[in-house]
């Protein structure tokens, strides 16, 4: 009874509520549900409740001829963005931290963010542009005669990697910067004061209280970025990637696009994929816990 | 840290990471100014080289051609429109959801919440999505632009930390004077909340312009192909030279364009919106980076 009433006072609200859980249902939950493909053989036009299979898509993919190269380019190009791509932030903020003409770094600050916000077709245009023929890079190394012939950077693969990384770190550093800067600022003013009473120069002060002061910071996303080590980048591998760079560029997750979508295997790239997602989960966990107990750290 | 530095050895760092922060500097800008002298040269001379951040021939050539390609104004036309839509429906729902798990007295509140939260860590991934969308007939279709991407879960967080620190008194005011929810959304919700909607909509329209994944998804037909599709497909020289081609043909003129300086014009065309609204990106993003890592 009480329930009810309580049921009739909310009416209004529980109207509204309808159609948005109703969407949430649809376009998040159910193609959670819709995951079992990965166990079947899925056949568009069938319904979602025969032809199981068991692993065998998993199975499957192990035996693919090329699952090294994908597990190997997945692996190398997380690495190299998390080798890279996670310390220049903290590079970067610790420079900007130390710069006293607050119009210079404002100015340097404001130029970081902006290749964020492009999207990656423009920073493969970019790349087309600055890699190309003409481009600035075969300018220089020519001018300066390290080599004669234009080099096609973006044709060769054992460019790829390097071109992949350098474009991510590009877009995102100046971002991510944020993040530690607003931590550095966090940190309590009177601790630079006992450190320099106690005597330490700038040097000393950015080692013994920046560093410890943004510790957790680092720690707490150095976790969720390991949890996305196989989150090795998609559309900048599409967009930059060509046919003859393939052995370079194909991760876990064009190769879900590729052989999932295009070629119609739903099932099996469906297997792929949670197979990806269920890593992803077990890394983060276990790099939670060891930072619990070793860090004093943890995200949940 | 305001005292001048004494020791040299102090002195010169400042020295080295200035110069160090201006090479930075010029790394991220020194791309997009490339560009700006590229698109604004002589194709012809443009393909000898060397052209870095000034025009040598200064031309408005590769833009002239750019206003007359119908493909073009289409792709912008598409684009527009998705970014009018997607980010005018996903404010109106995202805030009104907002605003539900904002009432205090609403029972439903935490499942509403922890429903939307759940979405934000799983999702079915590429393909199960992808099949959905077909099973809907969403795919070759406008609609895929606006409705999957309705309410985000993020946003939504971002907007009702705002929203409950307004004034609770006033809603229940306004409910004792008769007005129904969505009155009190509309008429009070949303004009108290203008800064978090100003910050969402920025967000989402730089996602919706962003967006090129999705269009070669779910709309490969090319029926609703939007700018970032179009520069794509510039970005392969054949494409870029028959589009010159067929311009030429069309108005006997664009002689000495090619597709180095197309791209690049067609580039700036595509950037030049988003550094529009930098100012206020840069305003709210900071802000609702700090909410979101503290809520999230």
């Amino acid at each position: 009874m009480n329930y009810l009433r309580r049921f009739s006072r909310e009416r209004q609200i529980w109207l509204i509520s309808l159609p948005i859980i109703l969407w949430v249902l649809v376009f998040s939950y159910f193609p959670m549900y819709g995951l079992i493909i990965a166990f079947q053989n899925y056949v568009p036009g069938q319904t979602m409740f025969g032809n199981w299979v068991g692993f065998d898509n998993f199975i499957r993919f192990f035996q693919e001829p090329d699952f090294w190269m994908i597990m190997r380019n997945t692996i190398v190009i997380s690495m190299l963005n998390l080798l890279i791509g996670f310390p220049a932030p903290i590079i970067l903020a610790l420079l900007l931290n130390e710069v006293r003409n607050r119009a210079f770094k404002k100015t340097i600050q404001s130029l970081s963010y902006i290749p964020y916000f492009i999207s990656w077709v423009v920073v493969a245009s970019i790349a087309f542009t600055l890699l190309g023929n003409d481009g600035i890079i075969n300018d220089l190394l020519q001018r300066f005669g390290f080599i004669h012939n234009p080099i096609q950077f973006l044709g060769e693969g054992k460019y790829f990697w390097a071109i992949l990384t350098s474009s991510n770190v590009w877009k995102d550093v100046g971002f991510s910067s944020i993040i530690y800067m607003s931590a550095i600022a966090g940190i309590d003013r009177e601790q630079y004061e006992a450190g320099k009473v106690d005597g330490l120069g700038r040097f000393g002060l950015a080692w013994h209280i920046t560093l410890p002061g943004i510790r957790s910071t680092i720690v707490l996303l150095f976790i969720l970025a390991l949890g996305g080590i196989l989150n090795a980048g998609f559309e900048q591998q599409l967009l930059l990637g060509s046919p003859t760079t393939r052995d370079y560029y194909e991760v876990i997750d064009t190769y879900v696009y590729r052989f999932g979508v295009q070629f119609g295997n739903y099932s099996y790239g469906t297997a792929v994929g949670l197979m990806k997602s269920l890593i992803g989960l077990t890394l983060v966990i276990v790099a939670n816990k060891l930072s619990k107990r070793y860090m004093q750290t943890a995200i949940f | 840290m305001n005292e001048r530095s004494t020791t040299i050895p102090q002195r010169l760092f400042d020295i080295v990471n200035v110069v160090v922060l201006l090479l930075f500097g010029i790394i991220m800008a020194y791309p997009f100014l490339n560009l700006l002298a590229l698109s604004l040269n002589d194709g012809a001379d443009a393909a000898r080289g060397g052209i870095y951040i000034f025009p040598r021939e200064f031309s408005l050539d590769a833009y002239k051609l750019l206003l007359q390609n119908d493909k073009l104004l289409e792709g912008f036309g598409w684009s527009v429109l998705r970014v009018a839509v997607g980010t005018v429906t996903c404010l109106f729902v995202t805030g009104l959801l907002a605003y539900i798990v904002s009432i205090r007295h609403f029972s439903g509140r935490k499942f509403m919440r922890v429903l939307f939260l759940v979405t934000m860590y799983f999702n079915g991934g590429l393909i199960p999505i992808y099949l959905l969308m077909v099973n809907l007939k969403l795919t070759d279709s406008f609609n895929v632009y606006w409705i999957p991407t309705l309410i985000s879960a993020y946003y939504m967080l971002l907007m009702s930390s705002y929203i409950s620190e307004l004034p609770d008194a006033l809603f229940e005011s306004a409910r004792i004077d008769g007005a129904s929810e969505m009155k009190i959304y509309l008429s009070l919700v949303i004009p108290m909340s203008l800064p978090v909607f100003a910050a969402v909509s920025i967000y989402s329209a730089v996602g919706h312009w962003n967006a090129w994944f999705d269009v070669v998804l779910y709309n490969s037909s090319g029926h609703f192909d939007t700018l970032q599709v179009y520069l794509r497909r510039l970005l392969l020289e054949v494409e870029a030279s028959q589009q010159i081609m067929d311009q030429q043909l069309l108005f006997q003129k664009f002689k000495s364009m090619t597709p180095l300086t197309l791209r690049a014009a067609t580039t700036i065309f595509v950037t030049v919106p988003i550094l529009l609204v930098y100012p206020f990106l840069q305003k709210y993003f900071i802000g609702g980076l700090t909410i979101g890592s503290v809520k999230g």
